[in-house]
C-alpha cells in the first residue's frame, strides 16, 4: 500500500546571518492514512523547519519526498499552492486567526482561496459543519478577540479540517495553553486521525506526545525512535 | 470555472482587506482624491482657458486659415481695394470711420469712443483703437457735452463672420445680397448696444467727413470680442454718405489668393509702396499654443507632482498595510492561495481605490462646474458655454489608476515574496 507520505533522506540548509547552516541533513518519515506521529526535539533542532517542509511551504535541498506516490520533491510553487489546499491541514502554535473576520470567516478563508468555489451556502453549511465538530457552532459569528485560547484554536483547527485534507500538520498547537484545554484540542487532533487524516504533532509535551500511534525525535537533523521511558 | 472561482476568491478577499481597514483606506482615498480634483480643475482651467484664447482670437483675428492682409499707405490705395474686392468671394475690406450718433454738435459722453464702463476720466486728447488708428478729440473739445455717442463704424464689403464668427446677440447680421440702402443697416456689438441702451441718444449718425448726417438703422447686435464700442455696415452704404479715409484690413480666404494677385499688382502699378503690403495667416496653434504654452507646462508639472503625491499616498498605505498582513498573507498562502491571486488582489484593491477617487474627484469635478455655470454663467458668457472637459475626467482617471498602480505594486511584490513558512516563526 502506497503511504500517505514518505519522506527519505530530506535535507535542508537555511542561511541565517550571512552563514549557511544545515538545519536537517537526513530525515527519514513514512506516515500512512490514519497514522499519528509525534516529533520532540528541543527548541531550534528543526521541528518547524521539517513541517515547513512536509507542508510545502518551502522544498528541501536534498532527498526525496513523495506524497501519496507523487514525487513533489521540486514541485513548482503553482501546484503546492493546490496541494496545500487539496491535501494539506495546518494548526499552528498561534492560532493565527484574522482578528477582523468572525470565526466563520476564519474557517470560511480555507475554502476562499482561489482554488475552486462553493457557492455562498454550500460554503456555509461546509463552515458550520466543521466549527460543530470542534463543538464551538455558537461561536461563528464571534471575532477572534472575543475566544479563549482554546476556542481559538478549535476555530483553527476547523479550518484546517473544513477542506477534509488528508494531512493535519500540527506545530506547537498546545504551547499557549492550559494542560486542560491543551488536551481537549490533542482530542480533536486525534479525533480526525479515526477519520482517516494522517497527522503529524510537532509537541514539546510528552503526555500529548504519548497519545500518537508513534514518537519521533529530531536529533541533530535526523528523526530517531523516541526511547520511551 | 476554474477563473470564475478565482476571481470570486479574489472579490471576497479584496472587499474583505478593504472593510477591516476601512478609515485606513477611506484617509488613502482623500489625499487621492484632492490629488485627483487639483488635476481635473486644473486641466478644466487649461482647456477652459484654451478655449476661451481661441474663441478671442477667432473673434479678434479670424479662423484658422485667414490671410489678414495691412495694405500700403497710398492716396489710391482706398479706391483701387474697394473696387478690386467689392463683390469677389471670399473676401472682406474693412474701411474704417470714427461715427458718433446721437444729438448734433455735442461732445458724446464717450468721446474717443470709449468703453462706457470707463467714463468719467480725464481722458487724453485723443484715441486709438485696436489696430493703431488714432482721432483726435481736439474739436469735440469745445463743444458743450451731450446725448451722444462716439463709436468705431466698419463698412465691409464682404461678409466678416465668414472670417470672425462674431455670434449673433440679437436681431439680424448685415445683408450683403442686394443693393445698397440709402438709410445705412448698422450692426452694433454689446459694448455700443449697452451705450445706445443707456444714453437713449436721437437716432443721427455722424461720421468724419460727411456733410449731412444719416438716419442709421440699427439691425443687430454681435458679440465681436470687442470691449470698445464699435458698428459694422455695408461699406456701400457708407460711402454715400462718407468717403472711408482708409482701409482698415483686408480679409482673405485661402481661395481668394487670385483676388490678392490683381490687387497687389494694381496697387503696384498706382505706385504704392509694396514694401508696407504685409499678410499674416491666422494659425490658432501658433498664437494659442505658444500663448498657453506655459501655462500647459506649468499644468503638466502640477499633474506630475500631484499624481506622485497620491502614488506616494498610496504607496505609504500600501506599505504600511503589508507589513501589518504579512501574517494574513503567509497565512493564505498556507490555506493554498496562490500567490500570484494575492499579488493581484493587493493590486486591485489599490486600483480600485484609485479608480473610485478618480470617479469620485471627476464627479465632483463635473458637478463643480455645472454650479459655477449655474451661478456665474450670466457675468461669464464663456462659462456658459463649456461643457466639462472629457480630457480632465480622462487625466483624473488615468492619474487615479496609475497612482494606484504604482502604489499596489511595490506591496503586490512585496506581498507576494513573503515566505509561509513566515506564520511558524511569528
Ligand atoms: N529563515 C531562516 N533562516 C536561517 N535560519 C533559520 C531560519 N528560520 C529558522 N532558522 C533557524 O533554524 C533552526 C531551526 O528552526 P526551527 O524553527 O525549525 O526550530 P524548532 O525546532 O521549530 O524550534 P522551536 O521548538 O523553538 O519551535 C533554528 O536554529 C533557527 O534559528
Ligand atoms: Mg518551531
Amino acid at each position: 500500500m502506497t503511504a500517505l507520505l514518505e519522506l527519505s533522506g530530506i535535507a535542508k540548509v537555511l542561511t541565517g546571518q550571512g552563514q549557511p547552516r544545515p538545519i536537517l541533513t537526513g530525515v527519514d518519515l513514512t506516515v500512512h492514512t490514519g497514522q499519528s506521529v509525534a516529533i520532540l526535539g528541543r527548541s531550534g533542532s528543526g521541528k518547524s523547519t521539517l513541517l515547513s517542509l512536509i507542508g510545502l511551504f518551502d522544498r528541501p535541498d536534498g532527498g526525496r519526498y513523495l506524497l501519496a506516490g507523487e514525487d513533489i520533491t521540486t514541485v513548482s510553487e503553482r501546484r503546492a499552492a493546490r496541494l496545500r489546499s487539496e491535501r494539506f491541514g495546518f494548526v499552528f502554535q498561534r492560532f493565527f486567526l484574522l482578528k477582523h473576520l468572525t470565526a466563520a470567516q476564519n474557517v470560511a478563508m480555507a475554502l476562499v482561496n482561489g482554488q475552486g468555489w462553493l457557492p455562498r451556502r454550500s460554503r456555509r453549511a461546509t463552515v458550520m459543519a466543521a466549527l460543530d465538530q470542534m463543538g464551538i457552532a455558537h461561536l461563528a459569528k464571534h471575532k477572534p478577540t472575543r475566544l479563549s485560547g482554546g476556542e481559538q484554536q478549535r476555530v483553527a483547527i476547523a479550518r484546517a479540517l473544513v477542506r477534509r485534507p488528508q494531512v493535519l500538520l500540527a506545530d506547537e498547537p498546545t504551547g499557549a495553553l492550559d494542560t486542560e484545554t491543551g488536551s481537549l484540542v490533542i482530542d480533536a487532533l486525534h479525533a480526525a486521525t479515526e477519520r482517516g487524516c494522517g497527522l503529524v504533532l510537532v509537541t514539546h509535551d510528552q503526555a500529548h506526545a504519548a497519545r500518537m500511534g508513534r514518537v519521533l525525535r529530531l536529533v541533530d537533523g535526523a528523526l530517531v525512535q523516541e526511547v520511551r521511558r | 470555472m476554474r477563473l470564475s472561482g478565482k476571481l470570486r476568491s479574489a472579490l471576497v478577499i479584496g472587499g474583505q482587506g478593504i472593510r477591516a481597514r476601512k478609515l485606513r483606506t477611506f484617509l488613502s482615498m482623500v489625499s487621492l482624491f484632492l490629488g485627483v480634483l487639483a488635476v481635473v480643475t486644473v486641466q478644466a482651467g487649461a482647456v477652459i482657458a484654451d478655449r476661451a484664447a481661441r474663441i478671442d482670437l477667432e473673434l479678434n483675428m479670424g479662423r484658422d486659415g485667414t490671410v489678414q492682409v495691412y495694405l500700403p499707405d497710398h492716396a489710391e490705395t482706398v479706391d483701387i481695394t474697394l473696387d478690386t474686392v467689392s463683390g469677389a468671394a471670399g473676401t472682406a475690406a474693412l474701411t474704417s470711420y470714427r461715427a458718433v450718433v446721437g444729438e448734433p454738435g455735442v461732445t458724446p459722453v464717450n468721446a474717443g469712443g470709449m468703453s462706457f464702463d470707463h467714463l468719467g476720466g480725464n481722458y487724453g486728447g485723443y484715441t486709438c483703437d485696436r489696430y493703431g488708428n488714432c482721432v483726435s478729440l481736439e474739436a469735440d473739445k469745445t463743444k458743450p457735452p451731450g446725448q451722444a455717442v462716439e463709436f468705431s463704424l466698419y463698412g465691409l464689403t464682404g461678409d466678416l463672420r465668414q472670417f470672425r464668427p462674431f455670434h449673433l446677440v440679437s436681431g439680424a447680421w448685415l445683408d450683403f445680397t442686394g443693393g445698397p440702402l440709402m438709410s445705412p443697416g448698422l450692426v452694433v456689438n454689446e459694448e455700443l448696444a449697452k451705450g445706445l441702451n443707456r444714453y437713449q441718444v436721437p437716432a443721427e449718425l455722424r461720421l468724419a467727413g460727411a456733410t449731412t448726417n444719416a438716419t442709421p438703422r440699427i439691425i443687430g447686435v454681435v458679440d465681436d470680442g470687442n470691449s470698445m464700442p464699435t458698428a459694422y455696415a455695408r461699406s456701400d452704404e457708407l460711402r454715400t454718405w462718407s468717403p472711408p479715409d482708409r482701409v482698415a484690413q483686408l480679409y482673405l480666404s485661402s481661395d481668394a489668393e487670385p483676388v490678392a494677385q490683381v490687387l497687389k499688382t494694381r496697387l503696384t502699378a498706382a505706385g504704392a509702396p509694396m514694401d508696407q503690403w504685409y499678410s499674416q495667416v491666422i494659425d490658432s496653434e501658433e498664437f494659442v499654443g505658444d500663448q498657453l504654452m506655459l501655462l500647459r507646462l506649468i499644468f503638466l508639472g502640477m499633474a506630475a507632482l500631484v499624481l506622485l503625491i497620491g502614488a506616494a499616498g498610496i504607496l505609504n498605505v500600501g506599505l504600511a498595510t503589508v507589513g501589518e498582513r504579512i501574517e494574513e498573507f503567509a497565512l493564505r498562502r498556507a490555506v493554498g492561495t496562490p500567490r500570484l491571486l494575492l499579488a493581484g488582489i493587493v493590486l486591485a484593491e489599490t486600483m480600485i481605490v484609485g479608480l473610485l477617487t478618480a470617479g469620485a474627484a471627476t464627479g465632483v469635478g463635473v458637478l463643480g462646474l455645472e454650479v459655477a455655470r449655474r451661478v456665474l454663467g450670466d457675468r461669464e458668457p464663456l462659462l456658459a458655454e463649456v461643457a466639462f472637459p472629457w480630457e480632465a475626467g480622462l487625466a483624473g482617471v488615468i492619474a487615479g489608476v496609475a497612482a494606484g498602480v504604482l502604489g499596489g505594486l511595490i506591496p503586490a511584490i512585496r506581498a507576494a515574496k513573503i515566505p509561509i513558512a513566515t506564520v511558524m516563526r511569528a
